[in-house]
């Protein structure tokens, strides 16, 4: 071991100790979820072996290693703070080589709970499928191979991530990430299910593409070496010792980067954003002319290009799928779940001012008189509608075909139509009355000390907006209860439509005197993110 | 003389501050103008007021005689206005930046090209026009603000520190183009803590500090006596004098320690 290795180890552990001598809370809770963490890890270890000599067994711990190299890749991107010695900006001043510098870091990596719990699991899955003295000597290639590549993993994509983090595309892509997070465990989740119903053979065609790829190819080549396929057990080592080589010189070339160029905020990203966009805008011409099509043109581009909007749009436009279109596979839902799109998407309309930032006095100087804001206001409704509507139509229809209530479709979509129209006049008014900062940093969607501001919009609106549709609601209800009731029922769609579109044009009417006689105080309001 | 701006008995007060405190102004037209004060003086704040974009707590302000508050449709037609500290909508690129802005002032949208074309050029903006403006750098956002308050040709142009972390090749080509517009007839108002910028462009002055106007006049008037306008100024705002030599006599000399 180099000075610079035992140096840095030693002070990654000098770290771990400090960490517990600060607070007895802190020590508490790390020593509990290190009891909780080895406890698991011993009860997986057992199990595994347990395992030995089931028939999926190799399927199974191909695909355990392989979700393990998954989770060393993807942590990371959300603890990206989460150790101090590994952590290359902090050694930037150091007059430091790259090359030894990786290797202290990479062993300095290997210390910790993590990397023990990864090692006991591994360790499991190599009991589990091992068999034979050839084999227990490939498995203890194996466990260290796979362990460095886990270990190695994090540290690229740890290394690369900050590179990313200091680019403005890098910082938009962090504000997604949560998204991702979120929707990956619905796939996730989804993905169990089926598995518990349906058996572990299931695994096996996917084992048959994991246990080529690293980290897990390390374990498919004892699991070969046991079954007497040398030939395929050099391959799939080599695999993996490759992947280890390759993933350590990705990682050396970005900590050399990171460590001798300041940062690439804004000259990589301009170099990258030059190319010509004049092609993209064929769209914009089918938009009216004058204010309408102006301030519909700028909020469709926001939905795309701001990451925040992006975000927000969707979530809604994803939750409002999920719930009733999941709900009606598992034949627990009702076909009036399909108004979930119409009230997510409507909540897009919430906030609008704030959704501006600051950039909202170019609205306010354009605005003179409560004609423009009722045009300012109506534009915006507008290009909300130009995505809900057909989007919340599909969701009504899907969810309708999959229960395969047909005679109920025309109703629904009157609900929610009515229920689009409710939540744009709430919106609107609330936008001009209730305006709140959403900062453009981080994942916090209110400013600090207007969340309660934000309450009032958000709820209030939406149980005015649930009143303001009570006499749809009611109709609806009076025609289900009633003899005779579902032959008018088809009544709804139009009285919907009707009646959401004129909620919707007397909220903006109401809203837009409101925005025009306070447009500094909207202004103070959204700008202090 | 005709105003171009006039201030009445301005005040405003965030909680227990006061940031403007009772501004009497009158600001003449076709004029290359400068508001000076140290940091904290109340520019910002002002400026705001003037433009419609904070509300005071008290007093008048009429642009090309018609009041801010009163008859903003007659008003906001008139000014370009290029704040400072507020965003653009930068997740726009710098030509769609300005067909937006043109069009929501209801210009024509071939006039609005033709005119972002020529504004683009002359800010030497053409190369970038189709980045977004939140890659552009300092200079380069100062330049499309600049190109958005000037799209729609207004009367009277207030620039809040139009200058501030601006490249010199950058702030020439912005006061080429300032220097052409007021030569038209059109008034600058420009907000500033930088005197030799103020003392080499403006023609007429107006001192700030603490909320108040402590000179206001031609730059000669202003000036008066004082060697320049940073001498007039330090004396102004009572400045003059505080040099603190005297303590850091450690500091220099190279005997790093």
């Amino acid at each position: 071991m180099t000075a610079l290795t035992s140096t840095v180890v030693r002070l990654k552990l000098s770290l771990l100790r400090n960490g517990l001598r600060q607070s007895g809370g802190r020590r508490a809770a790390y020593v509990a979820s290190a009891v909780v963490v080895l406890v698991f890890a011993v009860l997986q270890l057992l199990g595994l072996i347990a395992l030995r000599g089931h028939a999926h067994a190799d399927a199974l711990v191909v695909l355990l290693v392989g979700v393990l190299g998954l989770g060393w890749a993807v942590m990371p991107l959300f603890f990206p703070g989460g150790d101090e010695t590994l952590d290359p900006t902090r050694l930037v001043m150091l007059p430091l080589r790259p090359r030894p510098l990786v290797r202290a870091l990479l062993a300095a990596s290997l210390v910790g709970i993590g990397p023990l719990f990864t090692a006991l699991m591994l360790v499991g899955s190599v009991v589990a499928v091992a068999h034979g003295a050839a084999a227990y000597v490939v498995s203890v290639v194996a466990v260290v191979l796979a362990l460095l590549v886990c270990v190695a993993l994090a540290r690229a994509v740890a290394a690369a991530n900050v590179r990313l983090l200091t680019s403005r595309r890098g910082r938009d892509l962090a504000v997604l990430s949560g998204l991702v997070i979120a929707v990956g465990a619905q796939v996730v989740n989804f993905a169990a299910q089926r598995l518990g119903t349906a058996g572990l053979g299931q695994l096996d065609p996917a084992a048959e593409v994991v246990r080529w790829l690293p980290p897990a190819s390390a374990v498919g080549a004892v699991d070969s070496v046991s079954e007497g396929a040398y030939g395929l057990a050099a391959g799939q080592l080599a695999v993996a010792a490759a992947a280890l080589a390759g993933l350590v010189a990705v990682w050396a070339r970005s900590l050399d980067r990171l460590m001798t160029a300041p940062d690439g905020s804004t000259l990589g990203a301009a170099e990258e954003d030059a190319r010509d966009r004049r092609g993209g805008a064929g769209w914009a011409r089918l938009l009216p002319d004058g204010r309408t099509g102006t301030v519909m043109e700028r909020s469709l581009r926001y939905v795309w290009r701001d990451p925040k909007t992006k975000a927000a749009w969707v979530t809604s436009l994803a939750i409002g799928l999920i719930v009733p279109v999941f709900n009606a596979v598992q034949g627990t839902g009702s076909i009036y779940f399909a108004c979930f799109a119409a009230g997510m998407l409507g909540i897009q309309m919430y906030n609008q001012f704030g959704q501006d930032t600051s950039a909202f006095w170019m609205v306010a100087l354009t605005i003179s008189s409560p004609r423009d804001a009722y045009v300012e206001l109506r534009a915006r409704a507008l290009a909300l509608l130009v995505i809900t509507l057909p989007y919340a139509t599909l969701v009504t229809v899907v969810t309708t075909a999959l229960l395969g209530d047909w005679p109920r479709l025309p109703e629904v979509l009157g609900l929610s139509l009515a229920l689009l129209g409710a939540m744009l006049t709430t919106g609107a008014w609330t936008s001009a009355r209730f305006p709140y900062s959403i900062p453009q940093e981080g994942y916090k969607n209110v400013a600090p000390g207007q969340t309660g501001l934000a309450w009032i919009s958000i709820f209030g609106g939406m149980v005015a907006a649930a009143l303001l549709c009570a006499p749809v609601i009611a109709v609806t209800i009076w025609l289900n209860v009633t003899v005779d009731g579902e032959l008018w029922s088809w009544v709804l769609l139009p009285v919907g439509a009707v009646y959401g579109t004129a909620i919707t044009l007397l909220g903006l009417r109401l809203a837009a005197p409101q925005v025009a006689a306070r447009l500094p105080e909207i202004l103070a309001a959204v700008s202090k993110g | 003389m005709t105003s171009a701006v006039r201030v009445r008995d301005l005040w405003k007060r965030f909680g227990q501050q006061v940031a403007v405190a009772g501004i009497d102004l009158d600001l003449p037209a076709g004029k290359f103008i400068g508001l000076v004060g140290p940091n904290g003086a109340g520019k910002t704040t002002t400026l705001s007021m003037v433009t419609g974009l904070l509300r005071p707590d008290q007093g008048s302000v009429e642009v090309v005689g018609r009041d801010v508050w009163r008859d903003p449709v007659a008003v906001k037609a008139r000014i370009g206005v290029l704040p400072e500290g507020l965003r653009l909508f930068e997740r726009l690129s710098g030509r769609e930046l300005l067909g937006y802005s043109g069009r929501l002032r209801g210009l024509p949208g071939a006039e609005v090209d033709r005119r972002a074309t020529q504004l683009l050029d002359v800010l030497d903006l053409a190369g970038a026009q189709h980045k977004l403006v939140v890659d552009y750098s300092t200079g380069m956002r100062k330049k499309i603000g600049l190109a958005t308050a000037l799209l729609h040709n207004p009367e009277v142009l207030f620039l809040d520190e139009p200058f501030e972390g601006v490249d010199p090749v950058s702030a020439q080509t912005i006061r080429g183009v300032l220097e052409r517009y007021t030569a038209s007839g059109a008034t600058v108002v420009f907000s500033s803590h930088v005197m030799e910028l103020v003392e080499s462009l403006c023609d007429w002055v107006a001192v700030m500090a603490a909320g108040r106007i402590r000179a206001h006049g031609t730059l000669e008037e202003v000036r008066g006596a004082a060697p320049s306008l940073q001498r007039a100024f330090l004396e102004l705002v009572g400045a003059e004098g505080r040099d603190g030599g005297a303590d850091l006599d450690w500091l220099g000399g190279g005997a790093a320690r």
